[in-house]
């Protein structure tokens, strides 16, 4: 399983645009980690979307494209800082510290 | 009762505290809204979160990752620029996509960084103009975020690549308007309204939040969601000229300002005058002729309860 993360808009975001998504390869981790990691990801994917606070008209929210490449068909999970489930911003966390410039 | 090392919590406090005094103090307005509105701030927000954000009610705070990024507190220029966007929301609306999107960006930074000159006491020569410097760790070699005076020359280093902020209309940065390209790259382009303000604050000379900074908050008052770069132009020479007279070296060093980032004030700004004619003036007559309109009403109403006043006195004396 492989799993990316770009990040769009906020503070950063000129430093961003010029940066590829951070991806992991679950093949590369410790048994325990490529644990953890499957486990985030299916809570990611299976927690509901939480309902944007309201349209973001401003002010450096960013979004989040995480993409799941496991089997035939990728999964994308896309949320921002306004409407984020806690299962998506503890996957998105876990893929800043573990990650690499892909 | 001894004061003990400043923590995240107090240092967003006194830069929220801060900012909320600035905006009272040169521009006379009350909070964010103008009506005291409280100011919210969350820190601590998340693990390895790198970024600072206002959601249209509230400020919240990254710690950042430790690596690249520290906590987002530690810049005031920050703080300000996030309850910027709020001051923004109240007043010019500026939608966030594109040129109106860039100038939210702008307008933010350029009193995010007038919130911290003011608050160094520190006149335009003195001032870095960079936003953003403290919120990186020691390792990272990079200046900050974004700087006002070189937009483009900020960072260059092998995690971020150069900064890609243009500091001139010809290299203006064409993106898509969606998630992916920073709805349109508003925090790209915002480099050159940013470097108009540099241009005007160093050129007019001082304290930036004086002069220019009036300028440019007048000029925010009176734009509206669509406003584009070559509006906004045209509305600080505007005001430049209702400020401080047309031909000032205010409204010269204004003018001079927005040729150096490629815009040209529009040629019906220009006429004699300056602020006599054309958008700003057009908006100034009609305002004239309301008023004529409202003083011819209360002239009229005026002369009711004048005879009103005779009717009653008179059916007293019947009565």
């Amino acid at each position: 399983m492989k799993v990316t993360l770009a990040k769009h808009g906020g503070q950063a975001a000129a430093l961003n645009l010029g940066r590829p998504p951070r991806m992991v390869d679950a093949d590369t981790l410790s048994p325990a980690a490529a644990g953890e990691l499957a486990r985030l990801v299916a809570a990611a994917k299976a927690a509901p979307v939480a309902q944007e606070q309201k349209p973001n008209r401003g002010g450096d929210v960013m979004s989040y494209t995480i993409t799941v490449e496991d089997g035939d068909r990728p999964t994308v999970l896309k949320q921002s800082d306004t409407g984020m489930s806690a299962a998506f911003d503890a996957l998105r966390s876990w893929l800043e510290r573990h990650s690499a410039d892909k | 009762m001894a004061r003990g090392p400043p923590t995240i919590p107090s240092i967003a406090f006194d830069g929220l505290g801060a900012t909320r005094e600035f905006y009272k103090t040169i521009f006379d307005r009350n909070s964010i809204d103008g009506r005291g509105l409280r100011l919210d701030g969350y820190v601590h927000r998340g693990r390895d979160y790198n970024n600072a954000f206002w959601d249209g009610r509230e400020m919240v705070f990254g710690d950042g990752d430790g690596r690249i990024f520290t906590d987002f507190t530690k810049s005031l220029d920050v703080i300000g620029h996030e309850l910027t966007h709020g001051v923004t929301e109240f007043t010019a609306g500026l939608e966030y996509h594109n040129q109106s999107g860039a100038l939210n960006e702008s307008m933010s930074d350029v009193f995010g960084s007038l919130v911290k000159q003011w608050s160094l006491n520190q006149a335009a020569a003195e001032a870095d103009w960079l936003i953003g410097a403290e919120v990186f760790t020691p390792g990272v070699e990079a200046d900050a975020l974004r700087s006002m005076k070189a937009p483009g020359k900020a960072y260059d280093n092998d995690t971020f690549g150069k900064d890609p902020q243009p500091d001139h209309m010809s290299k203006f940065v064409h993106l898509p308007d969606t998630d992916e390209g920073d709805n349109g790259g508003v925090h790209i382009n915002s480099g050159i309204p940013n470097k108009a303000f540099y241009l005007t604050a160093t050129d007019i000379g001082g304290f930036a939040w004086e002069a220019p900074g009036h300028i440019w908050y007048e000029a925010l008052k009176a734009s509206s969601a669509e406003t584009d770069f070559q509006q906004f132009a045209d509305t600080t020479f505007a005001k430049a000229g209702a400020l401080y007279g047309s031909g000032s070296a205010e409204q010269q060093a204004v003018q001079k300002a927005w040729r150096e980032v490629g815009i040209r004030i529009s040629g019906m700004m220009l006429t004699a005058g300056g602020a006599g004619r054309g958008r700003a003036a057009l908006a100034a007559g009609r305002e004239a002729d309301s008023l004529a309109a409202l003083a011819k009403q209360i002239e009229t109403l005026s002369a009711q309860v004048s005879t009103l006043v005779k009717d009653v006195g008179a059916l007293k004396k019947k009565g």
